[in-house]
């Protein structure tokens, strides 16, 4: 009798666990599913709300930040028309920007080189003009070097001295006194500092900087 | 009490402050005692060229304005000679057209020993005032390229750098302006 009672105790436990178990199994399912349904929809608002956002320029993101977003978004793989509407106008703006961009890079990395290559004539010109072995071969290289400032007037700063980050100036002069300065002091001992061009590409303000 | 107290201690430190604030670091100053001795230096070979018989008419004018830029409006350079104890005191411009026709066949100025005899000293208005002394050694040859006349002078120079603003591509630069004042002549041998 009592392995009797204990068999249906068993039995009634065993059940007990299995109609359990898979009740929970359910619920937990059921809770899965509404996280994944909340975590799409949140995803869904935050594409939106992060889209519209690129759209009107209304975020402080430089562009690599925006491209990223955009990625992020992409790789949710969100399957929604007003998402999908909202890439496809995103992604245009931004390849306008990336284009704007990558234009203004090379621009500013070509006035990069012209500014080197006008550094390394200049300096050889100066070197040039405090050795010439005569005055009218100083001249001549005078004339050269005029030929790629906007005019003979264009002013020329000199820094004397550097510190922390603010500079001492000699009293300015212009292209053409400097120049026949470097020639009758028969030295040149300032280098290019910073030059600045105008829309024909012609320098109209130099500084240099004594060595 | 105590009131006056405090408002003296903020008086003095506003005052330090102020004062700091005026003086200049060493480096920097450093830096315009260098352009100083500079501009110094510029002048002797730019009396180099005025006076040699080899420089173009037009090359010496161009270097007459120069050097009349590196003074004062209203200095003098003295001029002494040998055969006489008079010191002739000439406006920049002068000087330099007087040394331009000096009556030799060929003429070698070089001066040397150029340094500060008196510091440059921070003035009341802001301006630093210090005096250069040069040696120049003159040499005037005839035109059998014999030496007829020479002689070494100490001068000393007051020099005023004074910091200026000047508007350049609509920005306003701060400067230090470096001017000559008079040469004065202050020994004359036949060394």
């Amino acid at each position: 009798m009592k392995s009797k009672i204990t068999t249906v105790m068993m039995v009634l436990l065993a059940a007990f666990i299995t109609l359990g178990g898979t009740t929970s199994c359910k619920s937990k399912k059921r809770l899965a599913r509404e996280a994944a349904e909340a975590e799409y929809k949140s995803r869904v608002e935050q594409a939106v709300k992060d889209l519209n956002a690129i759209l009107d320029d209304e975020t402080l993101w430089s562009l690599e930040e925006k491209e990223a977003r955009v990625q992020t978004i992409k790789d949710w793989n969100l399957q929604n028309a007003e998402v999908d509407d909202l890439l496809f106008q995103v992604e245009k703006k931004l390849a306008r920007e990336r284009a704007q961009k990558d234009e203004e890079e090379r621009r500013a990395a070509e006035e990069r080189e012209k500014a080197n290559a006008a550094d390394v004539v200049l300096g050889r010109n100066f070197n040039n003009i405090a050795h010439a072995s005569s005055v009218s071969q100083a001249n001549r290289i005078i004339n050269e070097t005029l030929d790629m400032f906007e005019s003979p007037n264009v002013p020329v700063l000199i820094i004397i001295k550097q510190n922390a980050g603010f500079n001492d100036y000699d009293r300015p002069t212009t292209i053409e006194q400097y120049l026949n300065y470097v020639k009758d002091q028969k030295k040149a001992t300032e280098k290019v500092h910073e030059i600045k061009y105008n829309n024909s590409g012609k320098i109209n303000e130099i500084e240099l900087i004594k060595r | 009490m105590k009131k006056i107290i405090a408002t003296l201690v903020i008086a003095l430190c506003v005052v330090g402050s102020a004062m700091a604030q005026d003086e200049l670091s060493f480096e920097r100053k450093q830096a315009i005692d260098s352009l100083a001795l500079e501009k110094v230096r510029d002048l002797s070979k730019y009396i180099k060229i005025v006076g040699s018989k080899e420089t173009p008419f037009s090359e010496a004018n161009r270097v007459i304005d120069r050097a009349e830029e590196l003074f004062m409006n209203d200095a003098e350079i003295g001029v002494s000679s040998l055969g006489s104890n008079k010191i002739t005191y000439y406006r920049v411009r002068k000087y330099m057209e007087h040394l331009m026709r000096l009556n030799y066949d060929r003429v070698e100025i070089e001066w040397y020993n150029i340094e500060y005899v008196s510091d440059l000293q921070r003035q009341p208005d802001g301006t630093y005032v210090g005096v250069i002394t040069i040696f120049q050694t003159f040499r005037g040859y005839d035109k059998e390229g014999n030496l007829a006349y020479k002689d070494t002078t100490k001068k000393d120079i007051t020099v005023y750098v004074k910091r200026k603003e000047t508007q350049i591509g609509g920005r306003t630069i701060g400067f230090w302006d470096v001017l000559l004042g008079d040469m004065r002549v202050k020994e004359t041998t036949n060394r």
